[in-house]
């Protein structure tokens, strides 16, 4: 550990100067709690009033210190990188006590291009169009059922959990009748404490390591089968690598493409003429998803410098943790003309919801077309909708933002 | 006009493909094909706003 300043305050590393440190904290701000009615994304937004890099003591889930980087460009620098910085964090592993990387998110270059370029023609945008399908079905059934139940749903436990849910389990060739068991899992690993976590890690290792065993005997059409039958460099993956992307896969679509299905109909539910004018212009609906992609991305990348670096200004040293949140970029004036509009007509919307660098999202063509769909058919079949009288939604920053407790009207 | 491509810096987020999938072409794998993109005149105007949307700044249009 690195010693401590006594003028700095508690846990501020001795080679950052006390002007570089910051007060922000993406756990324990104000608006970064759970918020009735809250609004973290603007909070962050107005990171840009103060400079592009600061280091905030106790701003990650487990109470480390890191260095926040708010620019676009100083995130571009960043997350390009991987050879300053890395990528390896073991956040799935450290929680059983061991010590592996998921694949391909927490390796480097050289080696993380190898197994990226065998996934990527699997989530490839051309090959993501079959789904579709799919996707539609599900998201019509989903309402319809809302519909036939009344006029009001808990929008992320009655839509966007099980559709988002439900879709990837498909891919995965995963059957879906344990789905709400799985968004708990998922929810104890990301939002509890360590215990929960070393739970939950467990629970998803043994049911994919007897996905991966089932899937040796019972070859089907799906993504489980096409890693046991994989071959990296003229051999097949072994039992560690197999598992280690699985995790990957089965985490990355269980939590984030709904909280963003929730946190759009929160925005819109709030805000009516919005509604209407995607209801009067059902063509915006790609650039509209897009541009509240923009506004309300969930994840926050972050790196461990490999080596000591300076970035604006500020003195990274090896070993430093380097968090890029891609809530602070996409709100970059520097980058977007008035951030902090919602403008669903938005041009050069290069924003950052799914990263920039070489572990820009795996998953991210598959997360647009769910999200576009799932508002086309809403707003296909469900009038002009509000959070319910009497009910307060709760948004959270942290690891991953989000909405709970979104009850949504329509009577 | 003439737009390069830096598959280097290319991540595969295909917002160029999105906007004009007939100028930019992607390989199975879903990433721009290296080299430079001859651009016809009356698509350069899309073509630029294709450059702009690159969230890696892979594109530069290098002749005008």
């Amino acid at each position: 550990m690195a010693s401590q300043s006594p003028n700095k305050g508690p846990n501020v590393p001795a080679h950052v100067p006390p002007e570089c440190v910051g007060s922000f904290n993406l756990y324990k701000s104000p608006e970064m709690r759970p918020t009735p009615f809250g609004d973290p994304f603007a909070a962050v937004g107005k990171l840009h009033e103060g400079p592009s890099v600061f280091y905030s003591p106790e701003t990650t889930r487990d109470g480390q210190g890191a260095w926040i980087v708010t620019s676009a460009e100083d995130q571009r620098t960043v997350l390009q990188d991987g050879t300053t910085f890395s990528s390896y964090r073991r956040i799935f592993s450290s929680a059983i006590g061991e010590d592996w990387p998921v694949i391909p998110l927490e390796l480097d270059p050289p080696e993380h291009g190898k197994y990226r370029s065998m996934l990527n023609p699997l989530m490839s945008p051309k090959r993501i169009a079959a789904l579709e399908p799919f996707v539609t079905a599900k998201a019509v059934e989903l309402i319809e059922g809302l519909k036939a139940r009344g006029t009001s749903a808990e929008i992320m436990t009655e839509f966007a959990f099980p559709l988002a849910v439900s879709v990837f389990l498909a891919f995965l060739g995963i059957p879906d009748d344990r789905l709400m068991e799985f968004v708990g899992w998922a929810n104890e690993l990301l939002h509890m404490g360590p215990a929960e976590r070393t739970a939950a890690a467990h629970k998803i290792l043994g049911f994919l390591d007897g996905m991966i065993a089932k899937r040796k005997t019972e070859p089907g059409e799906d993504f489980m089968t096409f890693l046991v039958q994989a071959e990296l460099e003229g051999r097949p993956l072994n039992d560690q690598e197999i598992r280690s992307i699985a995790v990957l896969l089965f985490i990355g679509g269980l939590d984030t493409v709904a909280t963003a299905i929730g946190l759009d109909l929160y925005y819109l539910a709030r805000n009516p003429d919005r509604q209407q004018e995607l209801r009067d212009n059902p063509d915006i609906m790609p650039s509209a998803v897009e541009e509240m992609l923009r506004a309300f991305p969930s994840v926050t990348p972050i790196r461990t410098a490999t080596r000591d670096v300076e970035l604006s200004g500020c003195p990274i040293r090896k070993g430093d943790l380097v968090s890029c949140p891609s809530m602070a970029s996409s709100r970059d004036p520097a980058e977007f003309p008035d951030p902090e509009t919602v403008d669903f007509n938005r041009e050069d919307n290069r924003h950052t919801a799914f990263a920039y660098g070489p572990h820009r999202c795996l998953g991210s063509h598959l997360a647009r077309r769910e999200l576009i769909i799932a508002l086309q058919e809403w707003f296909a079949r469900i009038p002009p909708f509000r959070i319910k009288d009497g009910t307060a939604p709760i948004t959270y920053g942290g690891f991953v933002f989000g909405v709970e407790n979104l009850v949504l009207d329509w009577s | 006009m003439i737009v390069k491509a830096d598959r280097d810096k290319c991540a595969g987020h295909a917002r160029c493909w999105v906007l004009a999938p007939n100028l930019f072409e992607l390989d199975d794998e879903g990433y721009i094909l290296p080299g430079d993109i001859p651009i016809p005149p009356e698509q350069e105007q899309l073509a630029g706003r294709a450059v702009r949307a690159c969230p890696e700044r892979a594109l530069q249009i290098v002749k005008d």
